[in-house]
């Protein structure tokens, strides 16, 4: 019976002994390259508890146990390294970005309001925030220095601003440069998603539009494992406080997770928005599989999906009539808001 | 000044303020992932967090793990390696088998393997034991903590293909990863029926715990092959 063992093919009888070996070099790099190649198929399985060590001591690959360890360790690290290294596939770099861009959404905010703040006590009157007092206060630094030419000038003459000091203009217009630039960071993220998203999951991206689909794959995990998620499941991704609860107590169950972003979902009326998620989720089902397994874009699906939408619509066209007390309850239950 | 009682080989208790759970660090000065360092009489012990660690639990719970220096150990679920450092430790001269799936976990667990010989990572799915045959020899001893809902049916089939006549499986079952719904006092019956009757090979239960107040639905397991 032949075997196959990381250090080499053995021959061996019906007791166990080895008749016969054909041994690999000692190469730690050859031999990692090797046990790579005997976890994708496996031929000539080992006989189950076969003592490896013992069998390398006996067909003279190695000297002595320590030796075996001591190889056996290098080996087995070379190969992990080499299975990470080569685990990076286009989606998880996808992910990245995604989590990145939610990341920088998160603190761009609260940066915002701290320079809308702390700017506020200098020129209260500015009327800007987020990006665009950005812009303005790293520009000009203190309000005296606005020409006359800009619509700003004339509410300086009066403002109730207090002075602002060379040192603190300084730091706030340091402080107003970085904020910007996240602003910056943020729109050279989603170009770059937008872009991958078209190359690695056009059907997603037409469904869905890149930053969702982005966040769909990468709350999944990847674009293999969405793929393989039922749709119900994807129609209560992001939602799975709300799932949980609905499964473990009494709880209405979650009409919609993270694909209520989606726009023909949150500006649809509210009693057919649970219907349109679930007509959504089974198109974007279709097309995490069809972008996975064979990379063809196919406009149908949205059109498919735009008709859909439209015959919902129609035939739901007036809320659902409230008519006896006890309903009334169960109905305002299941309207409430799932999001995670 | 530290006091040092020994619980178990490989595991200590060091008292100073209150007691910890302990194993001498075998890669000395060197922390893992935070953990404490206390050194006494010129051993280093590293401390070992019951609370993040379902092994460190269940030796506080007192079950009754000899793990001698020298065994050979699977660990199935190996994450990040925090318990795979103690499990290190404590078989100073033996070695672990640590098996994980996930990439990213893997490169921290890399990164803890070439600073200490006897882990051997393996990069590979815990389902299919038939994968890393040809690297894992016979073991003392398979200790699992995956997340996995058919969990019982990956310790038995590793244990089918590497554990010694004589060697003891030790698990970790994780209620909420098999059914978030039922109760997780029923889901653990049918689990210990599992190992005990259903699945090849039979087992035979010799300790079994809830892990609280260390970690909330879990339960301890230490098994043999039945004879």
């Amino acid at each position: 019976m032949k075997i196959n063992t990381w250090f080499g093919v053995l021959e061996i009888s019906r007791t166990g002994e080895i008749i016969e070996s054909e041994l690999f070099s000692k190469d730690s790099q050859e031999l990692a390259c090797h046990s790579l190649a005997l976890r994708e198929n496996i031929p000539n399985l080992l006989p189950v508890k076969f003592d490896l060590k013992a069998a390398a001591i006996d067909c003279r690959f190695v000297a002595s146990p320590s030796e075996y360890y001591s190889l056996l360790h290098e080996v087995t690290l070379k190969t992990a390294k080499l299975q990470v290294s080569g685990a990076l596939t286009p989606d998880q770099r996808i992910i990245q970005a995604v989590e990145a861009l939610d990341d920088i959404n998160g603190h761009v905010n609260s940066l915002s309001e701290r320079l809308s703040e702390w700017y506020g006590i200098y020129f209260p009157e500015s009327g800007l925030g987020g990006e665009a007092l950005a812009i303005f206060v790293a520009y000009y630094g203190s309000p005296k220095n606005i020409e006359s030419e800009n619509p700003l000038y004339s509410k300086t003459i009066n403002s109730m601003g207090a002075e602002l000091e060379a040192a603190d203009e300084l730091l706030l217009k340091g402080f107003a440069e970085s904020v910007y630039s996240l602003y910056e960071r943020k729109r050279q993220i989603e170009t770059y998603i937008e872009d991958s998203m078209g190359s690695i999951s056009p059907n997603l991206k037409l469904i869905a539009g890149s930053i969702l689909g982005a966040r769909l794959i990468s709350i999944a995990g990847s674009l293999e494992k969405l793929a393989a998620f039922p749709s119900s499941t994807i129609q209560v991704i992001g939602a799975s406080k709300a799932l949980f609860k609905h499964l473990r107590a009494r709880a209405p169950s979650p009409k919609h997770g993270i694909i209520y972003s989606h726009h023909l979902v949150n500006t649809a009326p509210w009693w057919v928005r649970g219907k349109i998620s679930r007509a959504l989720a089974g198109k974007l089902s279709l097309a995490a599989r069809l972008d996975y397994y064979s990379g063809e874009k196919d406009p149908s699906l949205v059109e498919k999906f735009e008709i859909k939408v439209r015959q919902i619509k129609a035939s739901n066209p007036k809320p659902p009539q409230r008519t006896q007390v006890n309903e009334t309850k169960t109905k305002k239950k299941g309207r409430s808001k799932c999001l995670k | 000044m530290p006091e040092i009682n020994k619980l178990y080989d490989g595991v200590y208790e060091v008292v100073k303020d209150k007691k910890h759970l302990a194993t001498r660090n075998i890669d000395f000065g060197k922390v893992v992932y935070g953990e404490k360092l206390i050194t006494f009489e010129g051993v280093e012990y590293r401390i070992w967090d019951p609370h993040r660690s379902k092994l460190g639990a269940m030796i506080l719970k007192k079950f009754n793990i000899s793990i001698k220096e020298d065994f050979k150990i699977i660990y199935l679920g190996a994450a990040s390696g925090t318990t795979v450092s103690h499990v290190s430790d404590i078989v100073s001269s033996g070695a672990v088998y640590a098996v994980e799936f996930a990439p990213r976990s893997m490169r921290d667990l890399i990164g803890l393997a070439s600073r200490r010989k006897n882990i051997y990572p393996i990069l590979a799915d815990a389902r299919k034991p038939d994968s890393y045959a040809h690297l894992v020899e016979p073991v003392d001893l398979i200790f699992q903590d995956v997340a996995q809902p058919n969990q019982v049916e990956i310790a038995t089939r590793n244990a089918a293909r590497f554990l010694k006549r004589d060697g003891n499986l030790l698990l970790s079952i994780k209620a909420r990863s098999i059914d978030t719904v039922v109760n997780p006092k029923k889901i653990f019956t049918n689990e210990l029926r599992k190992l005990e009757q259903t699945l090849e090979p039979k087992f035979e239960i010799i300790c079994v715990k809830n892990l609280m107040p260390y970690h909330e639905d879990h339960l301890g397991v230490l098994a043999k092959l039945r004879s």
